[in-house]
């Protein structure tokens, strides 16, 4: 007991600056997760309230475990995560380099390049479904047009093309993230040694593999480990798009959580798997955090 | 377009409104009371909210709308209520079909509504909102799909020849649903034309899929609650849809499409026929349609079983078991469902559940020489009568809807052959029906 | 080629890209202008003939729409949440990241990586458990309720943006500025605050921007229009057979414009500001 009176009083001024922080986290994070933790082991049924008392223990987990379903929307949201992430990466990259370039109007811009930003998830689920609509969305409409196929693409419905065009669509909203963080780094670089550089007779090339690019690997990876934050925001994207479907090809966790939770009510199975992804949102962000901690190290820059 | 198709209907309702005042039928008096209720919302359903104030007037209640959504979403809002034990309000929206999962909140009426009241709605229609010998919920109004066809495709010489000479019969509205899968393979001309579509996903497969099943013979579920559909009436049901996806009779994206989908595409001419309510009957019939002065009108066909598919349900007002004033309750669905309101709700195509609104409403289509709407009404008057059934009326539909759809739309789109994917939906079916306490 | 006509070429290029990339944003904010009937079409029109601002007014309940979108009470409501919960999480998040640049404790390292993995968990595995207990608490379909949920969304972050600047403010500036009078919070004030201002600020516009647009949470904590925000009322366009496409682009419109001018007003700050302290704004 002492000793904790003793870390307290020691502490007692950071403690107190993080107290607000950590009290508000507990309220809306951790408890819930406490409450969700808890019905994960129940047969808890939206429609029958009683059922919140029903344990079946480790029953949900076993059947999330051994469902083929499962594992697939696992895979499948693995997959997405890393190619939309490795894709807006690069984009956002080659983006940032392009307005760094700029010599006048960079500021209009650098506006532009943020505009999708200001788009709500579920509004670029909404607009994209309509694109990419097979009879009537403008895709289909202007490839007609220009006589490049005479037939309706099912951008939707075919199992590729389906999961392009949420990827797309994810990759189309979240690239500016990247473009402006990666802006942010060049923003940042010191001149010097790339003068430097150059007056020792480097080219473009070398210059931007030795120097520029490891200058901006934390900016990198402090952009991944953003976006994998708030990465789970593709789910409204997706659920208004395609719902997962059809017949589960673009079906992710989360996705698959939603259903099972609200539509089906089996709430105690959806939370099962919601502990699955929050695990796995976990380890991607823990991935690119000690990346990023590596990086600021080997720097000494931060 | 759907909008301006409610305004209409409004400006016609409050125009006979003002004609013909509300029959003088005494509602009760609740003065200062304020009911509070949860409505289904969007364009065909709001028209009718139009004449609350009527009903305030004359008992003294105030009624307060907390919730004004679309079926689905005041569906997702009334199971978390369930959940929280939130319920505050007296009177909700409800479908038939979907009201075995409310049963935790929901009142039974059988006490509230008088037998007399009852004894004038359609008696089928009660029965589907029946569940264990009591009324769970008063009917407004229903649904059950029949054919819409583009009359000109149908008497054009050149496509009667060229149909009897390849399949050996003649071309007439289809009799039966293999008639029908011919004449869709027949009339497809892609990208331009297809021979029909259909709503492939969520509970509109599902549903479409289980009167398929019924009319061929089969069962869903077996008297103990274990899945029946995976059986060789299924295997015909399920495949009458993978055949005319395969032979692209249908747009590609088919299984994306919702009801919306398939309303403005017969509309913009895209569909030789199409399997529909009777909510857009006088849309196909409108200034917006493409097909307009061309739609023919008739019964849903058979299945192999020699029965016709009628997979129904109906829109209703339920009252909750922690309502403080259930007299009130009652009077207001009573006052939402009397003939007045059913006959302004009809008039804008939407199939009523009083059985002389039926009669009136087709007198009035007649009198105004509107023999479109009279025919629709002839035809699904005649499926209300005797084809229509609901699923299984046991809270589980939703999860069982869950369970089968993304399993039909594999075989729709021929990642599973039918046997698989009714066999793995049988299989989950079954999980469903045990957590349910059911065996 | 002079230099100068290469930096216009650059630019030229560069802007052309950019086109491409805004061109389905673009889509929506014509749409807004036109009717359903030329949007969704087959063959397309390509060439707007139509273009009016029937959708706004129909969505605003002139005309004759019987159904009029309640837009000016969701603003209300996306305005209000969202701005409380941004000041609110900038302020807690503020004080937290200095505690984390300034002061040793043991567990400090843990403790900043728990408090960044509290962010991870998806919206939708908490929006159950969060709705049941704001019904038992009475916080559902209250402002206060997505405000408190909002605010705890954005901390990690403003934590995380802020300890980097005030870790670059040298400790004797605020430790000179004591020995000159001031007291602790003057000095913070006057001295430590105004280095880490850039930093404040785009963790201000991220706040911002994420609790303007958030739907998976709203959508389940929010169900009138005492608290239902802009993006859960795009849902209302989506009735049960019809969805109006072209009421609902003027919707999105409004939605982007305060999103846009506020991006466009900071913007200075906000590249300065995500440096992390690397660079002093």
């Amino acid at each position: 007991m002492s000793r904790l009176r003793r870390f307290l009083r020691d502490n007692a001024v950071p403690l107190a600056l993080l107290s607000p922080a950590v009290l508000v986290i507990l309220l809306v994070v951790l408890l819930p997760l406490l409450f969700s933790l808890y019905t994960s082991f129940s047969n808890y049924r939206l429609i029958r309230p009683e059922s919140l008392w029903d344990v079946v223990w480790f029953r949900n987990y076993l059947r999330v475990l051994g469902d083929g379903d499962f594992w697939a929307a696992l895979g499948r949201t693995v997959l997405f995560l890393t190619l939309v992430l490795n894709l807006e990466m690069l984009l956002g990259l080659g983006l940032a380099l392009m307005v760094n370039r700029l010599t006048f109007g960079q500021r209009t811009m650098r506006t532009i390049m943020m505009f999708p930003m200001m788009f709500s998830p579920i509004l670029v689920g909404f607009q994209f479904k309509y694109m990419f609509n097979d009879t009537i969305g403008v895709v289909n409409n202007a490839l007609q047009s220009l006589g490049l196929t005479s037939h309706a693409i099912p951008f939707l419905v075919d199992r590729w093309l389906a999961f392009a065009s949420i990827a797309i669509a994810e990759i189309w909203m979240s690239t500016s993230i990247f473009a402006i963080l990666i802006l942010a780094g060049l923003f940042a670089m010191p001149r010097d040694p790339v003068e430097a550089a150059r007056v020792d007779g480097c080219t473009n090339w070398q210059v931007f593999r030795h120097i520029t690019l490891p200058f901006l690997m934390p900016f990198i990876y402090i952009a991944m480990t953003i976006r994998s934050l708030d990465v789970a925001r593709a789910y409204d994207i997706v659920d208004v798009m395609t719902g997962g479907g059809p017949a589960g090809r673009t079906e992710l966790l989360w996705t698959l959580i939603a259903r099972t939770a609200y539509d089906d009510s089996r709430m105690g199975q959806a939370n099962a798997m919601a502990y699955v992804s929050i695990l796995l949102s976990i380890f991607f962000t823990w991935y690119f955090f000690r990346k990023l901690m590596a990086a600021r190290k080997h720097l000494g820059v931060f | 377009m759907a909008k301006t198709r409610t305004s209409l209907a409004a400006a016609l309702a409050a125009s006979t409104l003002l004609a013909a005042p509300l029959q003088a039928q005494d509602y009760g008096t609740f003065d200062g009371y304020t009911l509070r209720v949860k409505l289904i919302g969007g364009a065909q359903y709001e028209p009718l909210y139009t004449l609350i104030p009527e009903w305030e007037k004359a008992t003294g209640a105030k009624v307060e709308i907390l919730s004004r959504k679309s079926h689905f979403e005041l569906d997702r809002e009334m199971k978390q209520d369930i959940a929280a034990g939130n319920i505050g309000y007296c009177v909700f929206s409800s479908h038939t079909n979907f009201a075995p999962q409310y049963n935790a909140m929901n009142q039974p009426l059988n006490d509230l509504i008088p037998a007399e009241v009852v004894a004038e709605f359609s008696p089928l229609v009660i029965q589907h909102a029946t569940v264990d010998g009591q009324l769970m919920s008063l009917p407004r109004h229903s649904d059950v799909s029949n054919m819409y066809y583009v009359k000109s495709l149908y008497e054009d010489a050149d496509n009667k020849a060229k149909f009897k000479e390849r399949f050996g019969y003649d071309l007439t509205p289809p009799e039966t649903w293999d008639q029908a899968s011919d004449q869709a393979i027949f009339f497809a001309n892609p990208p331009d034309r297809y021979g029909t579509h259909f709503a492939g996903k969520d509970e509109a497969i599902t549903g479409r899929f289980y009167e398929m099943l019924v009319a061929d013979g089969g069962k869903l579920l077996n008297d103990d609650f274990t899945a029946a559909f995976n059986s060789p009436e299924g295997v015909m049901a399920l495949n009458w849809f993978v055949n005319l996806y395969r032979e692209k009779a249908v747009p590609a994206g088919t299984t994306n499409y919702v009801w919306d989908d398939l309303g403005l595409g017969f509309a913009a001419g895209a569909v030789a026929y199409d399997l529909d309510w009777a909510g857009w009957a006088a849309f196909f019939n409108g200034k917006d349609s493409k097909v307009a002065g061309n739609v023919g009108v008739a019964l849903a066909p058979k299945g192999a079983g020699g029965k016709r598919t009628g997979w129904s349900g109906s829109h209703s007002f339920s009252i909750t078991q922690s309502c403080d004033n259930k007299e009130a309750a009652a009077s207001l669905i009573m006052f939402l469902t009397s003939h007045d309101a059913q006959m302004m709700e009809a008039r804008s195509g939407l199939l009523p559940t009083r059985t002389k609104v039926w009669d009136e409403v087709t007198a009035e289509f007649e009198a105004k020489g509107d023999t479109f709407m009279v025919e629709v009404f002839k035809v699904f008057g005649e499926s209300m009568r005797e084809h229509a059934f609901t699923p299984p009326l046991i809270p589980e539909w939703g999860e069982i809807s869950n369970a089968l759809w993304p399993q039909l739309q594999a075989a729709i789109l021929g990642d599973k052959t039918a046997e698989e994917a009714l066999n793995e939906a049988a299989e989950e079916v079954n999980q469903i029906m045990t957590d349910a306490g059911y065996n | 080629m002079s230099r100068r006509q290469k930096d216009i070429l650059i630019w030229i290029g560069t802007f052309l890209v950019m086109l491409v990339i805004c061109m389905p944003g673009l889509w929506v904010v014509l749409s807004a202008f036109r009717p359903n009937g030329e949007i969704l079409t087959k063959p397309a029109v390509w060439i707007p003939r139509d273009l009016s601002w029937d959708n706004f007014r129909a969505i605003f309940g002139f005309g004759d729409a019987v159904v009029a979108i309640p837009v000016g009470s969701y603003f209300l409501n996306s305005l209000i949440i969202s701005v409380t919960s941004t000041v609110v999480a900038v302020v807690i998040g503020m004080s937290g990241g200095y505690a984390f640049a300034r002061y040793r404790f043991p567990g400090k390292g843990a403790a900043f990586l728990w408090l960044m993995l509290s962010r991870c968990v998806p919206g939708i595995a908490l929006s159950l458990p969060l709705f049941i207990m704001w019904s038992w608490t009475g916080l559902i379909d209250t402002k206060l309720g997505v405000i408190i949920v909002y605010t705890a969304i954005n901390v990690p972050f403003t934590v995380w943006l802020t300890e980097g600047f005030f870790r670059q403010v040298p400790r004797d500036l605020s430790e000179a500025a004591q020995i000159d009078g001031c007291t602790p919070w003057q000095a913070f004030w006057k001295v430590e605050f105004p280095l880490a201002k850039s930093g404040i600020a785009s963790a201000a516009i991220f706040a911002f921007l994420t609790s303007w647009n958030e739907y998976a949470l709203a959508s389940q904590l929010t169900r009138s229009t005492d608290s239902k925000t802009l993006p859960v009322g795009l849902m209302d366009f989506t009735a049960q057979f019809t969805i109006d496409w072209a009421g609902m682009s003027a919707m999105a419109v409004i939605i982007i414009i305060p999103a846009l001018v506020l991006t466009f007003l900071v913007q200075k700050h906000l590249i300065a500001g995500l440096t992390f302290g690397g660079v002093k704004g």
